[in-house]
């Protein structure tokens, strides 16, 4: 893989634990995820295996989680960072996009509020953010993104409010994007529009991205490389055409295969990662 | 099919017609203006004592008839307002300051500080506002000023219960999160994210209590703790003329049909004002 040095996010060692009443529950174990500059990283597992957690950790966005290792932003170590300072990369620096763009919007404030709101809490000029706002809208394929901007987002569709929410984690222009699983709740056909508009932007502003998603069939398209995590380990790492033609590890074998294939033999079942996962 | 689920849609749209709703806000309109001009518009004093007039029905000279002393009703109801009115508007202030900061702080704040506030408000939901009402009236005379502290001490309590429950599951919310994935501060998170999106639901709670809040100061005036003899407040005004149903029932009904008007219009504004708050409920524009 790339040098240290070229890494815009490096994790290492990067264990992640809750407080429970049944005691101290680790959910990562030891995990190592570098995003280089300018590249888009896709981190795969199924539910439950610690990739949204470990997205999560970089924004530090879980108050009673425990954060032991290291995450480095551009050379910074963000666990143990100030509040203040955190603060302060989140939104500008690094951007997070949610799952559900239906509830991850607030119902009561217009959407282009929301879209100007990460400028706007910077200093700059309502009249300025909206311009800004309504451009990027545009661009991201709002039709008449002027006139919809003073819309609520229960006037959007799902489609379009995941543009919205895309629009709000960019248009501080960050330098690292992390989607979180940005596509389950869209339709298969919106699935690929909106895929297509996250490689657009992060390659017209050299954005690394960092995508967690379950599924595989979207990963070959849009990244480069890919990170396999299973119950809160890493498992495989590699680039993306490596993987996909000789993956190493029986877990990854075990959720390629049970991607069903068009030229796939139909008698043949599809596999289940189970019948996998116990070599492990 | 289709002209099935298109007249649904409209009659969703149209969920009451507009002008009741306007109607109501005239009302309340007038009343305001009723509260603030009522004293100068009041054909005679209403206090003016003369007992060779008591108890005429209402006629062309005394629309609304004149009570047991011989006051006129007209006069009194229209007086009465702004006293009734502001009494109601001023327990109402005061119990959606305290509860709304304190709601707000149990449910954001650590453990102790929710436990701190939580435990107070069982205090003050275990006070029945009539003792605590005697018990200002003995500290600090009888008057309106006991009764409104003593019902505002045990109306807040129950704001800031409802608001703590709100808003701790609002603050979970994922826009919320979201919010402070942008770097929202927490106090912006707290003023343009938590509280609009916690709050609808007290603007119609407000309105709904204003006849509550009304009766209650009425009733302490019934038992002499609230506004005293003299004073055209309307529960006192029909605590007076309790005596009398048989043989002067407009000094009853008139004050009576002012707290129900006011109370019907309240209720019929705090639908709308919820219509108007909550966007999607909004006719979409």
């Amino acid at each position: 893989m790339t040098a240290m040095g070229e890494n815009l996010l490096e994790i290492q060692g990067l264990s992640v634990g809750y407080a429970t009443a049944q005691g101290d529950v680790e959910v990562v174990h030891d995990v190592d995820i570098s995003v280089p500059r300018g590249r888009r990283v896709a981190l795969v597992g199924e539910s439950g295996s610690g990739k949204s957690v470990t997205a999560r950790a970089v924004l530090q966005l879980d108050q009673d989680a425990r954060y032991d290792g290291s995450i480095r932003f551009r050379s910074e170590e963000l666990l143990g960072l100030p509040p203040k300072r955190m603060r302060a990369l989140r939104g500008s620096d690094i951007g997070l996009v949610f799952q559900d763009p239906l509830t991850s919007l607030n119902p009561v404030m217009t959407v282009g509020w929301q879209i100007m709101q990460p400028l706007v809490i910077r200093g700059v000029s309502k009249r300025e953010a909206r311009r800004r706002g309504i451009d990027l809208l545009g661009r991201l394929g709002v039709a008449d993104a002027e006139k919809r901007f003073d819309d609520y987002p229960h006037q959007f569709s799902g489609g379009m409010r995941q543009r919205v929410v895309i629009a709000i984690a960019v248009i501080g222009e960050p330098e690292l994007l992390i989607a979180d699983e940005p596509t389950t709740a869209l339709d298969v056909r919106v699935q690929a529009q909106v895929l297509e508009l996250l490689v657009g932007l992060a390659e017209e502003r050299d954005m690394s991205v960092m995508l967690i998603t379950h599924d595989l069939g979207i990963v070959a398209g849009f990244a480069e490389q890919v990170v396999v995590m299973k119950r809160g380990r890493v498992v495989e790492a590699n680039d993306v055409d490596s993987l996909y033609r000789s993956p190493q590890h029986p877990y990854t074998r075990g959720l390629l295969g049970a991607v069903p294939r068009i030229d796939g033999d139909p008698e043949q079942r599809l596999l289940a990662v189970s019948d996998f996962s116990e070599e492990a | 099919m289709t002209t099935v689920a298109i007249r649904l849609a409209e009659t969703k749209k149209r969920r009451r017609s507009p002008l009741v709703e306007r109607i109501a806000l005239v009302v309340i309109g007038l009343l305001v203006l009723i509260a603030v001009f009522g004293p100068m518009l009041a054909p005679y004093d209403p206090l003016k004592v003369d007992l060779t007039q008591a108890l005429l029905p209402p006629s062309a000279e005394h629309w609304f008839g004149t009570d047991v002393n011989g006051r006129d009703v007209l006069s009194r109801t229209l007086a009465g307002a702004r006293i009734t009115l502001s009494a109601t508007g001023i327990v109402l202030i005061i119990t959606l300051v305290l509860g709304v900061t304190l709601g707000t702080i149990a449910a954001l704040g650590n453990r102790v500080v929710d436990e701190v506030i939580m435990r107070i408000t069982d205090i003050g939901l275990a006070l029945p506002s009539i003792i605590l009402a005697l018990g200002f009236a003995v500290a600090l005379g009888p008057g309106l000023q006991s009764a409104v502290i003593a019902v505002s001490l045990t109306w807040w309590p129950g704001y800031a219960r409802l608001v703590r429950s709100v808003v701790r599951e609002v603050r979970h919310a994922e826009y919320v999160e979201a919010g402070i994935a942008l770097g929202v501060g927490r106090w912006r998170l707290i003023r343009k994210h938590i509280l609009p999106n916690s709050l609808d639901i007290m603007y119609v709670q407000v309105t709904l209590d204003v006849a509550a809040v009304m009766l209650v100061i009425s009733g302490l005036s019934f038992i002499g703790v609230g506004a005293q003899v003299p004073s055209p407040e309307w529960g006192a005004m029909i605590a007076a003329a309790a005596g009398n149903v048989t043989n002067g029932w407009w000094s009853l009904l008139f004050p009576g049909l002012a707290i129900a008007i006011t109370a019907i219009s309240f209720n019929l504004a705090g639908d709308w004002i919820r219509v108007k708050q909550d966007p999607t409920l909004r006719e979409a524009g």
